[in-house]
């Protein structure tokens, strides 16, 4: 399943004109909320093939966001991937405790869009694993 | 007793031996006066015409004797006790085992004749000289060594003795040490590379029979703890000596504190400065997409100097954020396996794009025949991008930088080699400390002097080993060893797969890692 429409939940402007930009460049479906509730309620409400999740967002944090859609016996976004999107390296534990439930963790200072277009074609290479 | 008396002979003679000679002189006069006084009683009775055969002859010569002897006897207890018990206390005194019993002060005579005060004050004198020797290892403390000691007390240079054992016979106030959980005495010291000193003590024990070693800049605390000093560490090592190990920490703080808390200050203003540099990066990338097929080639040329100075810009922020990181030891690693050239893949076009700009022939050859390494991998691709930088900051125009690697038992040695103006012997041991920049280079190239040094921290921390080789005027070869991933599976999957089985294998700071976590 190839991903075609992307949420990106980015709080800060610039640092999300510069994902969506060059994402909608590649050709992908992208919608941008810039609070943590709205973008629970955009996740649930249409089925994203891939959310990008800022951590510290306003109304929601990243991590509450998580535990909502993922922290239940019920996966509520089964079919979406989902990349979380940090400022700076978190304590390791809160690090491996996120790891487990998304499907990429990137340092913003890392990747820069072009980078991130990688690790999302690279999603689609090879046929997606049934994780839970 | 006979064996005693030959030992007393060779001896220096002892305070005990006075008091048996004298007695013995004293009991010698004694008999010898009675026989005098009995054969003056004698002569003067035959002179007053007395039969020497008469009863009152005899009678009177045994009453003088008996009385003599009698009188003697009492003198000679009456004198000699009190300087017997005074003998045995002085020689009781001076360390050395009496020969006769100790008096007791207070036996009622004593107590009457006023005897008492005078052998008590022998007795708590003595008292106080024992305790004294015990605290000072024996020794009676000469006022020498008592100026010695206030002398040591006041310096602000750290001095710890430790024995054969390891163990802290003696540390003075300025001394690194800290209170064990069982009371004993350890040193607060944090190595720069983790057990350094056990491992210099340990190789001492084993091979050398005297030995030296010096580390500079060994902080005792973590950076922010209001106790932290920082010491230029001198240790001394002879086998057999009741100071096995002598340490010497002379205080740097006033040194090198001003050049942490500017570290502390270029960290935080690094912070501040990430958010920008990740918008300047990520919009020279959408502009370059999205220009792509609009740019001249002369504006593609400057296009990529931009990249080029924004990633490096990037590069030193990272390099800084690390580096005091790692000064806070909380450079922790989570290790997976990984490959060598998949590291470099993720660097490849940054580091090619350097490359080109400034004209040298970066060639890099990482085969995917190599095992795989236990490695973090945006730490290792940090240390690759730092030594093919330098590379290519020190190399000449139109030079070249090759990165090669190899097989060396359980590691993977990678090699970063150029061809440039190489590095003088004499600043080689220098270059992995921090903040070091020769002074060559602080005229012509830029930099912060702490990548090396960051390289080093990282390279340790995944148990490698970095080096450098150089001849001056025709370049310099980095290396650095990382393990091999199926080396050390077991150890990593004992430690949650961080590097703490690597590196420490007892008290090092990985394991008390967690309450430097914030």
């Amino acid at each position: 399943m190839a991903i075609k429409s992307i949420l990106v939940i980015e709080d800060d402007r610039f640092i999300g004109e510069m994902y969506v930009r060059s994402l909608k460049h590649e050709g992908y479906d992208v919608d941008w909320v810039v609070d943590g509730h709205d973008g629970l309620v955009a996740v649930t409400s249409k089925p994203y093939d891939l959310m990008m999740l800022d951590i510290m967002l306003p109304e929601m944090r990243g991590p509450e966001i998580l535990k909502a859609l993922r922290g239940g016996k019920v996966d509520k976004i089964p079919n979406t991937r989902i990349i979380v999107m940090t400022n700076f390296d978190q304590d390791d534990e809160s690090r491996m405790a996120m790891q487990h439930d998304v499907d990429a963790y990137l340092i913003k200072a890392e990747i820069t869009p072009r980078k991130l277009v990688e690790v999302i074609k690279a999603f689609d290479k090879p046929a997606p694993v049934g994780e839970q | 007793m006979a064996v005693e008396q030959e030992q007393t002979n060779k001896r220096e003679p002892l305070i005990r031996d006075y008091w048996r000679r004298y007695r013995r002189t004293a009991r010698g006069i004694v008999i010898l006066m009675e026989i005098v006084v009995t054969l003056i009683v004698g002569l003067s009775l035959l002179f007053s015409d007395i039969d020497p055969s008469g009863t009152a002859f005899w009678a009177t010569m045994a009453a003088t004797l008996l009385a003599t002897t009698a009188l003697n006897f009492f003198i000679l207890d009456f004198l000699l006790t009190p300087l017997r018990d005074l003998a045995m206390a002085v020689t009781n005194a001076a360390g050395e085992k009496p020969t006769d019993p100790l008096a007791n002060p207070n036996a009622p005579r004593y107590s009457k004749n006023g005897f008492k005060p005078l052998l008590q004050f022998i007795y708590e004198h003595a008292h106080d000289e024992e305790s004294a020797g015990e605290e000072k290892s024996g020794s009676k403390t000469s006022p020498q060594l008592k100026r010695l000691e206030s002398a040591l007390h006041e310096t602000n240079t750290g001095f710890i003795i430790m024995d054969a054992h390891g163990k802290i016979q003696y540390a003075n106030h300025a001394a690194p040490v800290k209170h064990d959980t069982d009371d004993s005495l350890q040193l607060e010291l944090l190595f720069e590379t983790n057990n350094s000193f056990e491992n210099w003590l340990a190789n001492c024990r084993e091979t050398a029979v005297r030995s030296e070693q010096s580390w500079i800049r060994v902080p005792n605390r973590i950076v922010g703890d209001e106790e932290r000093r920082i010491f230029n560490i001198t240790a001394n090592y002879e086998k057999g000596s009741a100071a096995e190990v002598v340490i010497v920490a002379y205080d740097a703080t006033g040194i090198f504190q001003p050049e942490d808390d500017e570290l502390d200050f270029i960290s935080f203003a690094a912070h501040e400065l990430r958010g920008p540099i990740t918008v300047i990066r990520g919009y020279l990338d959408v502009l370059e997409m999205e220009l792509d097929d609009q740019l001249q080639d002369d504006q593609r040329e400057l296009f990529k100097r931009l990249v080029v100075s924004a990633n490096r810009l990037s590069g030193y922020i990272n390099n800084i954020l690390n580096t005091s990181k790692y000064d806070r030891r909380h450079l922790q690693v989570h290790l997976a396996e990984e490959n060598l050239g998949g590291i470099y893949d993720s660097i490849k076009d940054d580091m090619q794009l350097r490359a080109q700009s400034q004209r040298r022939l970066l060639s890099v050859d990482l085969p995917s025949s190599l095992p795989t390494i236990a490695a973090d991998r945006s730490s290792i691709g940090e240390v690759l991008s730092n030594l093919i930088d330098n590379a290519l900051k020190y190399s000449n125009d139109g030079g070249s930088v090759s990165v090669t690697a190899a097989t060396e038992g359980n590691f993977v040695k990678v090699s970063v080699t150029d061809n440039g103006i190489g590095i003088p012997s004499s600043v080689i041991g220098n270059l992995f400390h921090k903040f070091y920049r020769s002074h060559r280079s602080r005229e012509t190239v830029a930099g912060t002097g702490i990548g090396l040094y960051l390289c080093k921290a990282i390279v340790e921390s995944h148990g490698g080993q970095i080096g450098v080789t150089s001849t001056e005027g025709q370049g310099s070869t980095f290396t650095f060893t990382v393990p091999i991933y199926s080396s050390v599976k077991d150890k990593l999957q004992a430690n949650d797969y961080t590097n703490a089985g690597l590196i420490s294998s007892n008290d090092g700071w990985i394991k008390n890692h967690s309450k430097y976590i914030s």
